[in-house]
């Protein structure tokens, strides 16, 4: 009787056991990330939309354009020195993205401003160096204010307009886009929450992993 | 076993003493301003200066602790409603980053933030009144 009845505990042991594996394996083998946007079939190519091309100035008066990001993966946003509003967040939730990539020589981040006006080269230059951050792996840009909205909402399908009713005189979103080693938009996350930006970090792991098509 | 439940039941009422205690058992009126100035701070400052009043680098100063902070209670009444440009040193670090106000707060919605900055990460200046907030508001420099 004894015997039967710790028969059964195996048992129940060993088939959580294959189920724990199972869910395991799943979730290992989990597909590709996704590429957002519109797409052409060209006979046997596949066509995806891919970032335009750009031309901007970053904190050290580098010209940054698509060239910079040529066998990067980026993660990019868009955002002002002055908001009050969620870019304080974002910026603390960029930094992690900043730490956690650390170690990962191909992975940059594109920040853009949306207040070309008032966030010159030197602010920007100041901003960066107070967030201690590194020019070579994450860019500041600004630009000409058209050539950036435009950028946001045709490339990387982000807001980011002027709007003098709003608290700070813009509006945008906070997203952050997770952009691969082709200009194309691999994932968008909420950058003003935590959770999100924890998925962003391990898509970029997913996506440096990807062997290259 | 009645014993053992008793002296249990014991322990927990202690407990709860204690911790009421230390999360400064003052006046309720403290109490309510301290609660809603938590509030008020984490949607009109912690995304700059965080929940946790880190602050963020060189960027955002902190407040947990902050010597300029501690020593300048009036020009911190006026910033919350009026903001702030130009150089500060904080905690031995010089920052030089816009504050901007928020100039609907009002002189109690000040009272109540400055209550709870002011109790909390090493602060302990006890309750800030409505009354220290106007005269700090009409002295502002700006
Ligand atoms: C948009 C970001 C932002 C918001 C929101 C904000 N602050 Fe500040 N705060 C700053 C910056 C930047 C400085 C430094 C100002 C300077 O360099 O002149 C500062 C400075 C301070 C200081 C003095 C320096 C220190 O660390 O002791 C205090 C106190 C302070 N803020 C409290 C508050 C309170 C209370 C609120 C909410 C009512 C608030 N701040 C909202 C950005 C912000």
């Amino acid at each position: 009787m004894k015997y039967t009845k710790e028969m059964k505990l195996v048992l129940n042991r060993l088939c959580l056991l294959i189920c724990c594996s199972l869910l395991l394996a799943c979730s290992v083998h989990e597909d590709k990330l996704p590429i957002f946007g519109e797409r052409t079939v060209n006979g046997t190519d596949t066509v995806y939309h891919r970032i335009a091309p750009f031309r901007f100035v970053d904190q050290d008066s580098a010209v940054i354009d698509n060239g910079t990001f040529l066998d990067k993966i980026y993660v990019a946003d868009f955002f002002f020195t002055t908001c009050r509003t969620i870019c304080p967040i974002m910026k603390t939730e960029m930094l992690r993205v900043y730490e956690a990539t650390r170690e990962m020589p191909d992975v940059l981040i594109l920040s853009h401003t949306i207040d070309p006006e008032y966030d010159t080269v030197a602010l920007l230059h100041d901003f960066a160096k107070r967030l201690g951050v590194e020019s070579n792996r994450w860019h500041f840009v600004t630009g000409a204010k058209d050539s950036i909205y435009k950028i946001a909402q045709t490339s990387y399908f982000a807001t980011a307009m002027e709007d003098r009713t709003e608290p700070d005189g813009f509006i945008h979103s906070g997203a952050f886009l997770l952009i691969d080693k082709k200009g194309r938009i691999r994932g968008k996350y909420d950058g003003t929450k935590e959770d999100d930006v924890n998925r962003l970090i391990v898509d970029i792991k997913r996506l440096r992993g990807e062997v290259a098509q | 076993m009645r014993h053992l439940q008793l002296s249990a039941f014991g322990l927990w009422l202690l407990a709860i003493g204690f911790s009421a205690n230390s999360c400064s058992s003052r006046e309720p009126k403290f109490q309510q301003y301290f609660v809603e100035g938590e509030q008020l701070y984490l949607k009109s400052c912690g995304n700059c200066h965080q929940k946790d009043g880190k602050g963020l680098a060189l960027v955002y100063p902190p407040l947990s602790p902050s010597d300029f902070m501690e020593d300048n209670m009036e020009d911190a009444i006026c910033m919350m409603k009026k903001g702030r440009k130009g150089e500060m040193m904080v905690n031995g670090k010089m920052f030089n980053q816009p504050m901007p106000g928020v100039p609907s707060l009002t002189e109690l919605e000040i009272a109540e933030i400055a209550t709870y900055i002011y109790n909390s990460w090493g602060h302990e200046k006890g309750m800030v009144e409505v009354s220290q907030v106007r005269t700090a508001l009409q002295k502002c420099a700006y």
